[in-house]
């Protein structure tokens, strides 16, 4: 059963998407997507009692598998050059190169005899990753359907490229998948470069000059990063004599022994997870249509980095190496955290917020106590589902305005309701409690506090977080004057069934996670801890306990039920009520936010949010930021040498 | 059990009485510094009751529910408060009623609350970072985040914590809505944004916001008040001294922009804040 499961959830989206690019009908993609979603989806909830356990499986379809994977690897690397070679980026040409030579290397030269005892392991960490992945990605493909063929409408395409889109979407999942179940390292990083591969596809699909542009500055970035993890390779291996993730971690480095592999992987993941000064590639990604960012940003893609350094913590436990990391992490949640604050592109802010978010589950993970792992993979799981509603929230809503500014997007109540409530609800389950999103917050912070370095960091970024997300929801239901006739009468606007589906299954998902939250955390968080950490927290009254703090989940839940259905009520009744025009200073006219001035003449009242450029500016902080982050990137892989 | 009942009571009275009280006799003080005879003591029940008995009336339907949300989440807080539990999650839980403040004023499109709830913001991102620290000093020394473990605590706080108790001070300045950082709406008629971020809220509306107010200014005397909870002398005194210190630096400052605001809480909060955490590091 497990072998099935596992051989499903992995080499399914490889056959699906081969599918998609062949039959080249609509209706059957759009069917051959939902079926592969589906049965992910299926397919990584029936893994869920199995966990943990390994799988080393010798032969696929009687072709050894390590041969497979081995031939693949090179044509992936050789892709990459050819990609390198006609979009002329020595750069991309040089890394790959490099890489295979690496390859060529560990694979011929330096590797005899077995590599690994397991080629898959699959702990509740890797579960969370796989069903994150198969739920969320899976949510995020059927809402593509609908999203591209408006996407494509808009264009005006005289051939539809969209086979090719769904090919490396479902063909990402896939990757994903592969990455977080792959324990024999060779596997790891194959994965691991597929998923480069398609991230660099997916970013360039539109195929206009600043596309393309941004698809290779992704691809060299992550190439970095793919250099670094060949590198660490054959340094593992001359150390031990093995490439398995697991006896690795387990060994712990002694003596400073091959402290350096794994400061380089963590150097790729710092590259795959778009950490400072390589944000520049996910920013860039935005460009792509929103389910692209959407799936970078949540489920896939950026997760592998987080995940990686979650997976190598217990062997960095209590070495320099981890010091530095939770001060690079803290680093880059408060710096992307600043950096949004000066930003009025929503895209740019969700962007910059998932830079930070993710800054701070590396700050957990550099932390390496049991409450900052566990808040670590808790804002794995929130982050993941949140940040894909938000994204698609914002997909939606600028195919309607036909703009992605947070300025647009005023008074969106009166014109989209239900999107703009959701995303209202998708705000607020970002930042306050009783959410998800802010359990994990509240027990990074206590678990930081002892970490005068990252505490001070992560406090200051965390009141900037609030900041950027509180205007935005405030802007969406802000109403302007000529929007209060509607109020009354709202009608709900027309979408796709599946743009409802995912957009109403994330938000629902997200809330009732958050309400479970203290189940997930006995039945998949503290399991995923492993031997190396203590379960810190029990379960009491529906709540959460550490010996230091309490969070009493589902008392609060249930409090904060009650106050939203009182304030509900409050709102039916404040629609009898006599609704006035906001107070101008001046006598009203019948236009909106207009009043009549000198001379009987109108004049308009208006104000804009308050985006603070002379302090939080792009222009401003990125070099400085840029900067701060290579230092810091400095001492880390130069502290360990 | 029935123990819990009383304080979630206890918790839910203190707002409103004790926040009335202090928001009178406050008004009183500041008369008598400015040589008025000021209102009585419960003028500002009056004001609320008067308020609630209003028309209801809005410019935005969504700010009903932001007023009953700020007030709900001032409430929770200080009862949380009462009973002990975590005190980071008792900051976050008032957060949210401060944000569905900010939330009601920008639902109108009104400049002089948009602006209004912007400069909320940034009190907010001035004070949230200092409150934090506040909290995690009390954690290095007691060793937990719970007010009953710190209630617990054999010595007076603030001799291990002087320079955060400054620090909360700024926060307290921000929070009680006194000069040099009342910039988003105050309590006297001196305001170039009308009332700023409370200006579209009007009738009961208003009133509920009040009472909100008044359960804020409750958390935070608790707060300043576990300072010195070794002894009710103690904390009588930490808190009148404290108030008294407020009143008057209300009364001898002039608003000051965002810019300086940010800044000098900042740079002032964190260096004192860092001071005393270091302390308290080495001091482990």
């Amino acid at each position: 059963m497990v072998s099935d499961l596992t051989t499903i959830l992995i080499l399914l989206p490889f056959v699906s998407a081969i599918l998609i690019y062949l039959i080249r009908v609509s209706a059957i993609r759009s069917l051959i997507v939902l079926l592969t979603g589906f049965t992910l989806i299926a397919c990584s909830l029936l893994l869920i009692p199995y966990a943990p356990f390994t799988w080393s499986p010798h032969a696929l379809f009687g072709v050894p598998l390590h041969g497979v994977v081995q031939v693949a690897d090179f044509v992936l690397l050789l892709v990459i050059l050819y990609f390198g070679y006609i979009r002329r980026s020595i750069l991309i040409q040089a890394l790959s190169v490099f890489q295979i030579i690496v390859m060529v290397y560990v694979e011929f030269f330096m590797v005899k005899g077995p590599i690994s005892t397991d080629i898959f392991y699959c702990d509740n960490l890797s579960l969370i990753m796989v069903l994150i992945a198969s739920i969320v990605g899976s949510l995020i493909c059927f809402q593509a359907i609908p999203y591209m063929k408006n996407h494509e409408r808009h264009l005006h395409l005289e051939k539809s490229k969209q086979p090719q889109f769904f090919l490396v979407m479902i063909l990402f999942l896939g990757a994903m998948n592969g990455v977080v179940l792959a324990n024999d390292m060779t596997f790891f990083y194959f994965f691991f470069e597929l998923t480069t591969l398609c991230s660099f596809l997916l970013i360039g699909h539109d195929a206009t000059e600043i596309a393309t542009k941004n698809a290779v500055r992704a691809l060299w970035m992550n190439s970095l990063g793919g250099a670094a993890f060949a590198v660490a390779l054959p340094l593992i291996y001359r150390d031990l004599g093995h490439l398995d993730m697991q006896m690795v971690i387990r060994t712990g480095p002694v003596a400073g022994l091959y402290v350096l592999p794994i400061a380089l992987m963590c150097f790729a993941a710092f590259t795959k997870s778009a950490q400072f000064p390589f944000q520049s590639w996910l920013l860039g990604a935005m460009v792509a249509p929103t389910p692209v960012s959407a799936l970078l940003h949540s489920s896939t893609m950026v997760k592998v980095g987080v995940y990686l350094v979650l997976r190598i913590a217990p062997a960095i436990q209590l070495n320099f190496l981890s010091q530095t990391v939770a001060v690079f992490g803290a680093f880059g949640f408060l710096a992307a955290a600043a950096l949004a604050v000066g930003q009025s592109n929503g895209k740019k802010v969700l962007a910059y917020s998932t830079i930070s978010n993710l800054g701070l589950i590396f700050a957990c993970a550099g932390i390496n106590t049991p409450e900052a792992i566990t808040a670590g993979i808790l804002l794995i799981m929130f982050h993941a589902v949140i940040k894909a509603l938000l994204f698609l929230c914002v997909g939606t809503i600028e195919q309607h305005i036909a703009s992605r500014d947070i300025e647009d997007m005023r008074g969106l109540y009166a014109h989209m309701p239900l999107t703009a409530l959701i995303t209202v609800m998708g705000v607020i389950m970002m930042i306050m409690p009783p959410f998800g999103m802010l359990l994990s917050k509240w027990m990074a912070i206590e678990a930081a506090a002892r970490n005068i370095y990252a505490i001070i960091m992560i406090a200051l970024a965390s009141a900037l977080t609030v900041m950027y997300w509180a205007r935005w929801a405030g802007n969406l239901m802000s109403d302007p004057y000529a929007g209060r006739q509607f109020l009354l009468k709202l009608e709900i606007e027309k979408q796709a069934a599946l743009t409802w589906l995912a957009l109403l299954s994330l938000c629902v998902g997200a809330g009732v996670m958050s309400v479970a939250a203290p189940w997930v955390y006995a039945t998949m968080v503290a399991p995923a801890l492993g031997g190396a950490y203590v379960p810190p927290f029990t379960m009491g009254g529906g709540g959460l306990e550490s010996t230091s703090g309490t969070f009493a989940v589902v008392p609060l839940c249930i409090v904060a039920a009650f106050g939203f259905l009182v304030a509900i009520w409050a709102v039916k009744r404040a629609m009898r009520a006599r609704v006035v025009a906001p107070y101008l200073s001046g006598i009203q006219t019948d236009d909106p936010g207009v009043f009549k001035g000198p001379m009987n003449q109108p004049v308009k009242a208006w104000a804009r949010n308050y985006y603070l450029l002379s302090i939080f500016g792009e222009e401003r902080l990125t070099t400085w930021v840029n900067l701060s982050a290579g230092v810091l990137l400095t001492l880390m892989v130069g502290g360990v040498l | 059990m029935i123990n819990n009942y009383v304080l979630v009571l206890a918790g839910l009275a203190a707002g409103p009485v004790i926040g009335g009280l202090v928001s009178g006799a406050d008004r009183i003080i500041t008369a008598r510094v400015q040589s008025r005879i000021g209102p009585p003591l419960f003028q500002p029940f009056y004001d609320v009751a008067k308020l609630l008995g209003k028309e209801a009336v809005v410019v935005n339907v969504w700010q009903a529910f932001c007023a009953y949300a700020y007030l709900a989440a001032a409430a929770i807080s200080v009862v949380l408060f009462f009973l002990q539990s975590d005190l980071l999650l008792i900051f976050f839980t008032q957060a949210v009623g401060a944000l569905f403040l900010v939330g009601g004023a920008l639902t109108s499109t009104s400049p002089y609350s948009q602006i209004g709830a912007h400069r909320e913001l940034l009190q907010i991102l001035s004070y949230e970072p200092l409150i934090m620290f506040v909290i995690i000093g009390m954690y290095l020394e007691t060793h937990s985040f719970k007010v009953s473990d710190i209630l617990q605590w054999q010595e007076p706080l603030l001799l291990k914590l002087p320079f955060l108790f400054v620090a909360l001070g700024y926060g307290l300045t921000i929070k009680l809505r006194k000069s040099p950082f009342d910039l988003s709406t105050c309590h006297h008629a001196h305001q170039e944004l009308v009332k700023g971020l409370t200006t579209d809220y009007s009738g009961p509306f208003l009133a509920l916001t009040e009472i909100g107010h008044w359960f804020e200014v409750v958390f935070f005397l608790c707060l300043s008040a576990l300072f010195w909870a070794t002894s009710w002398v103690g904390m009588a005194i930490l808190l009148v001294v404290t108030y008294l210190l407020e009143i008057i630096v209300d009364n001898v400052s002039a608003r000051l922009t965002w810019r300086w605001m940010l800044g000098y809480v900042w740079a002032m909060g964190l260096a004192l804040a860092l001071v005393n955490l270091i302390w308290l590091y080495a001091a482990r």
